[in-house]
């Protein structure tokens, strides 16, 4: 799971950065930065951070 | 041969400097047709200047001293290349360029004293909010942090950051810094990473220019160092934490510095894909306290939270800091260093729209109160108290937020970032303590990562379009603006930045302190732990005259 969490933050950062290659129109790449930064912030805090409160020091 | 210069004739040497000047001017076809006309009487750079009428002081005139100021100062000072041939205008025109340069050399360095000072007041916050069983730890963590960063940052960090920067024309040129590894992709040029400047010597970087930029980006970095021993304070092992800021220094910072200020292809997305005027990001909200905080969420997670913080059920508990008096005075050093750490990023009080320091400034101290107030309203509101650490935390996420847009909006813009920060860090701490349950004793992700992004974003809401460094940014003409101010392209190259800060620098962080936590291991143990860290890391308490309650004698009073 701390792979896959890894794997989505990386993925959401090309999405964003990827905006800048895939379209000119300004809506398209602030629709698509803000899915890559979204894609960010949930393999941080739900599936990367997630893996860790399964075995947190408080449940042991 | 001793000449006389006077007054009279030293305002036409300046003239005749505005005349070269205009002259300069018209050859890049910046100056209209009908000056043109007046430049043939421009003296020859290097023929004797007729001064005998500056009237400078006698000797005897200057050994009954000068209370009022009006004899020190004078044609006398200004240095001559040929003492046979005396004052030309050559000597006068390069005098007023090296009083330029000094003028900015020496701001730049007061306000990278100022910065450096900020240490002692992270320092100051950090053990405050800490338990005084930790003090000495955390103290040396903020003290050594120092040391481990700049080394770091000698060897490779600065190199790869600055090495390709190019031109600094407010610091005389910075020529020497001209090695960027560039890749072509998809068209473009992307700027990756510096290759000048590794130990300061490399490549003809020993320059007066280079120095005084090294110790300016220096105290920056270390900034974005020290706030990583805050998230993980109260459990860190110390050669961990050795390892862990040494890797921030050499390489985290530096690559997204690099990117950002270095000329690297974040700075570049106005240029090459029409994107504003690129990522823009005055002082470094980004540069500087997202990429700490971000680290600093990295290390928290792999880390996990102090014994006692979660009980079995998940809630929290609360793990009060020992000494709020330090903290709220760590807070009031912090917001006095932070005059130096937006107001100096111009690099120079001379040339190049540098007099907007004034602004800066006043933004930065607003944002600061109006961030002090979101914070102490919010917790008010919300628990019934005016809470002293959340008001400190307040006044530091209004300082974190303004930083990166402070060059570039008026006072309006500075006041409702700083208030929205106030109000973000609140609602950020609660959100990593209850529901994300990262453990963070002095709410430094809050702080600095949260904020930090929030910072980056205003400049694409708030800038107002009126700055002007030297008539362009990023290698884009014009100022600055944000979507506020009819500029919508700026805030999607400030929301790439957002996105390499959560997606890129967070796995480099979270891969570097990884691998450390595989050869060094990054928690100490459980005993160590609730003994205090202080004996068992640093071998000498913090208080040694303080009575402690340690586990040990808790668990006395208990049994």
């Amino acid at each position: 799971m701390k792979f896959l969490g890894l794997l989505v933050v990386v993925v959401g950062w090309l999405v964003a950065v990827g905006s800048v290659l895939i379209t000119s129109s300004l809506t398209a790449r602030f629709i698509i930065c803000l899915i890559g930064i979204s894609l960010c912030l949930v393999g941080i805090l739900k599936i990367l951070n997630g893996a860790y409160l399964t075995d947190a020091i408080w449940k042991q | 041969m001793k000449i006389r210069r006077t007054p009279g004739t030293f305002l036409i040497v300046l003239f005749a400097s505005c005349v070269l000047c205009g002259l300069s001017g018209r050859a890049n076809g910046q100056t209209s047709p009908a000056t043109s006309t007046s430049t043939a009487a421009a003296p020859a750079l290097t023929a004797p200047l007729n001064v005998k009428d500056a009237a400078p002081p006698s000797a005897d005139d200057l050994s009954k001293g000068d209370p009022g100021g009006t004899l020190t100062g004078t044609v006398n000072d200004v240095p001559v290349s040929d003492s046979k041939k005396g004052l030309t205008l050559g000597d006068a025109v390069n005098q007023i360029g090296q009083n330029k340069v000094a003028i900015n050399f020496v701001w730049t360095l007061v306000t990278g004293f100022l910065v450096m000072f900020m240490q002692a007041g992270f320092a100051l916050v950090e053990t405050g909010l800490c338990r005084a069983k930790n003090a000495n730890h955390t103290m040396m963590m903020n003290f050594m942090v120092y040391g481990f960063g700049l080394f770091a940052y000698w060897v490779c960090g600065f190199a790869f950051q600055m090495g390709g920067v190019g031109a600094t024309s407010n610091l005389g040129g910075t020529a020497p810094l001209s090695g960027e590894f560039v890749r072509h992709w998809f068209g473009k040029d992307w700027g990756l990473i510096g290759t000048h400047g590794f130990f300061l010597t490399q490549a003809g970087t020993y320059d007066v220019g280079v120095m005084v930029l090294f110790l300016f980006q220096m105290v920056f970095m270390d900034t974005a160092a020290t706030i990583v021993t805050g998230a993980a304070a109260e459990r860190w092992k110390f050669a961990a934490f050795a390892m862990s800021s040494v890797f921030l220094a050499a390489l985290t910072y530096p690559i997204y510095a690099n990117w950002a200020w270095g000329g690297g292809w974040l700075s570049q997305l106005g240029a090459n894909f029409g994107l504003g005027h690129g990522y823009c990001d005055f002082a470094g909200s980004g540069v500087v306290h997202a990429v700490g905080g971000i680290t600093a969420l990295a290390v928290s997670m792999i880390i996990g939270p102090r014994i006692g913080k979660y009980n079995r059920n998940g809630s929290s508990n609360a793990m009060p800091g020992h000494d709020i008096v330090i903290v709220l005075t760590g807070c009031f050093i912090l917001a006095f260093g932070w005059f130096g750490f937006n107001p100096g990023s111009t690099l120079g009080a001379s040339g190049n729209g540098a007099l907007r320091i004034g602004s800066i400034a006043v933004n930065t101290m607003l944002a600061g109160c109006t961030g002090s107030f979101g914070a102490l309203f919010y917790m008010w509101v919300r628990y019934g108290k005016p809470d002293a650490s959340m008001s400190g935390n307040g006044l530091l996420a209004g300082l974190v937020a303004i930083t990166a847009p402070s060059g570039f909006v008026n006072t309006i813009g500075a006041a409702i970032i700083g208030l929205v920060a106030g109000v973000l860090v609140c609602l950020s701490v609660e959100y990593f303590d209850r529901k994300a349950r990262v453990d963070d004793p002095v709410g430094a992700i809050s702080v600095h990562g949260t904020n930090g992004l929030w910072g980056v974003i205003s400049v694409g809401l708030f800038a107002d379009g009126k700055s002007n460094y030297g008539g362009s940014w990023n290698g884009v003409n014009g100022s600055v603006t944000g979507l506020f101010y009819g500029d919508p392209s700026q805030l999607v190259a400030q929301l790439i930045g957002v996105a390499t800060l959560v997606g890129f620098v967070f796995s480099l962080g979270y891969v570097l302190n990884l691998f450390v936590d595989y050869f060094v291991g990054q928690r100490i143990s459980a005993e160590s732990e609730l003994e205090g860290l202080d004996i068992p890391e640093m071998g000498a308490l913090g208080y040694p005259e303080f009575v402690l309650k340690t586990y040990r004698q808790e668990a006395g009073a208990h049994a």
